[in-house]
């Protein structure tokens, strides 16, 4: 009986898992929806594999299509043209500054982000076009759902956990705070304030401008 | 055909543009919009007469109304090549260019966007016009207003365009100031004086004339130099013309726009060759898109000017229209009603040149988009017209018109 017990300790020490829900609250400590959560372990040394599919960031309807992708470091992203007009998509982010000229039905090579951090997304053809691709060097990462939840299933341990907001008063600025992930919840409210940001609705005779 | 020399620059930016959009970097669209008309008694402007529409009772049967290719050549990141090519059959088979120009537009980083355009192309005063090759989407026939830019308004110049975008300043607000210089388009206002304003989706090409009716004025000695057409892009007075415009978003439910423009015309300069004068013609337009909901908006335009030619301003004429519009989508059904005033006004002593004209218009259309590649449609317009000039060639001072037609367009 004593072995028997000892074995399922063992066990039990050796695939401690983390599955759990982290909420993110604002600053009136009210669910905050569609913020960008990643998890980085504390042991630096652990290394991921690149991701071998890549992501997709569309362009529809004039606008950007989702609003915010969350990538991991190297991903591939594409950028396929579901309009029947041609966009100019660019970015003057420090972690990936590019241009990519996207004509009707000819679609262009993916566009790799080595590195990590926000990148603003812009058309030089449609200028009400914003959109984000946040770059995280985890695999652990998810946006939050309208009750300011994600669900994620890891390895107990040692974390950053890592906040990023399209809405932040700074979109610069990622929060950060280390946490050890057991099996209590995590709650974490944000220090920054949440402004919001103009959206912009267009048709397709928005264009002539 | 008498090309000026910057009709010619325009077209052979045209075909140049053309040509390099056989690369990679090219993107090209086009229409092709058959019609099958049931036209007015009086004969068309086109055909030399008095009547105010595109087609008349001779035009019955199907016609080709709008034949469209539109390109875009990329020739470096900031530089483009643009043309826009249009076939017509009326009034007599044509194919030229309608547009022509480079437009530099460099990525900045900065909150501010600016671009240039050289060339030959519209200023952007209608929001009637969004659709490709300056067509509208909601009515097939233009308001009095676009038909008249359609036709004798056109730049052969630079443009500058400055703006500031509210995504830029997450700003519910959007502004942008435009300037423009241009040469030609001096006899623009000729059609106003001697034909008045009228209603019709065709656009002159760089290379065409509008021909007038027989005006009894014409056979003046004060007017024997003056052709019975207008060539309305030609450099007549070496002058440069110019514009200026600014427009405003909120949030693209409510646009307006506010353009003044002066061809800055000397009335007194005369091409005997062409029998063309250079007008001094200037006109402020105002042009205000509100979306009640996302299905349904109301569009409508002011524009007031002058005109005026000869030494002694001996034809000199005042000028005013208005539309209001409105659309509904539904689905896949766009219903779109329109209401037109026009009036020019005629202040001169010329009393064998009488210029005045007035009239209103209705126009009720609903398109049918079957795919995204085939649209079907019918439009009915129905327009009252008075103009002082059409006695002395024997008709009605007064004109009741109406016009018909069922329309299939195809995209590509």
């Amino acid at each position: 009986m004593l072995k028997q017990t000892f074995i399922l300790s063992l066990c039990l020490m050796v695939f401690n898992s983390y599955a759990g829900i982290i909420t993110i609250n604002d600053q009136q400590q009210k669910p905050l929806a569609n913020a960008v959560v990643w998890l980085t372990p504390a042991d630096k040394s652990v290394e991921f594999p690149a991701p071998t599919t890549p992501f997709i960031m569309t362009q529809k309807d004039r606008q950007f299509i989702p609003h915010v992708l969350v990538v991991p470091q190297n991903a591939q992203v594409e950028f396929p043209n579901a309009d029947s007009i041609m966009h100019h998509v660019y970015s003057f982010s420090k972690a990936k500054s590019f241009e990519l000229k996207l004509y009707r039905e000819q679609p262009q090579d993916p566009i790799s982000f080595e590195q990590t951090g926000v990148v603003e997304l812009g058309c030089n053809i449609h200028d009400w076009m914003l959109g984000y691709i946040v770059v995280v060097d985890s695999p652990y990462y998810a946006m939050t759902n309208d009750k300011g939840q994600i669900e994620l299933t890891l390895e107990a341990g040692d974390f950053t956990l890592n906040i990023w907001h399209s809405e932040f008063s700074d979109i610069s600025k990622t929060e950060s705070k280390a946490i050890a992930l057991t099996s209590a919840p995590v709650v974490y409210q944000i220090k920054q304030a949440i402004i919001s940001r103009v959206a912009v609705g267009v048709d397709e005779f928005d264009d002539y401008e | 055909m008498n090309l000026t020399t910057m009709n010619k620059a325009c077209f052979y930016l045209g075909v140049v543009g053309l040509t390099l959009t056989c690369n990679a970097f090219a993107q090209v669209k086009g229409l092709v919009q058959l019609s099958a008309v049931q036209g007015d008694q009086y004969v068309s402007w086109q055909q030399g007469s008095v009547g105010l529409y595109r087609y008349d009772s001779d035009n019955d049967g199907i016609v080709l109304s709008q034949g469209v290719v539109d390109f875009r050549t990329d020739l470096t990141t900031a530089w483009s090549a643009h043309g826009v090519i249009n076939a017509y059959q009326d009034p007599q088979p044509t194919l030229g260019f309608s547009q022509a120009y480079l437009q530099y537009k460099p990525l900045t980083a900065s909150n501010y966007k600016w671009h240039l355009r050289v060339g030959g192309f519209y200023p952007l005063l209608s929001l009637e016009n969004p659709d490709m090759g300056w067509l509208s989407p909601y009515n097939y026939t233009n308001s009095a207003i676009n038909s008249w830019i359609g036709e004798e308004v056109r730049t052969v110049g630079v443009e500058a365009t400055i703006k500031r975008p509210g995504r830029s300043f997450n700003s519910t607000h959007s502004f942008a100031l435009v300037g423009a210089t241009f040469k030609g388009n001096d006899p623009a206002g000729t059609l106003l004086a001697w034909r008045g304003f009228a209603m019709h989706d065709r656009q002159t090409t760089f290379n065409e004339s509008i021909a007038f009716a027989p005006i009894a004025s014409f056979n003046s000695t004060e007017l024997q130099y003056q052709a019975n057409q207008v060539l309305p892009f030609e450099e007549v007075d070496g002058r440069f013309g110019y514009y200026a415009g600014i427009h405003w978003d909120y949030l693209k439910k409510s646009q307006f726009r506010f353009y003044y423009y002066d061809n800055n015309g000397d009335p007194a300069a005369l091409n005997r060759s062409t029998g063309q004068y250079a007008w001094d013609t200037r006109f402020s337009s105002v042009a205000w898109l509100y979306k009640f909901t996302a299905n349904t908006r109301l569009i409508a335009q002011m524009m007031s000017g002058t005109t005026a030619m000869g030494a002694k301003r001996g034809v000199n004429n005042s000028f005013y229209s208005h539309f209001i519009l409105v659309s509904h989508k539904m689905a896949k059904h766009r219903i779109s009603m329109r209401y037109d005033y026009f009036e020019v006004t005629d202040h001169d002593d010329w009393q064998f040149d009488p210029n005045a004209s007035e009239g209103e218009g209705i126009t009720a259309t609903w398109r049918y988009q079957l795919t995204p590649q085939w649209q079907l449609g019918i439009e009915g317009s129905a327009l009252h017209s008075q103009a002082d000039n059409r006695m002395a060639m024997n008709n009605p001072k007064n004109l009741s018109q109406q016009q018909i037609s069922l329309n299939v367009q195809w995209r590509f």
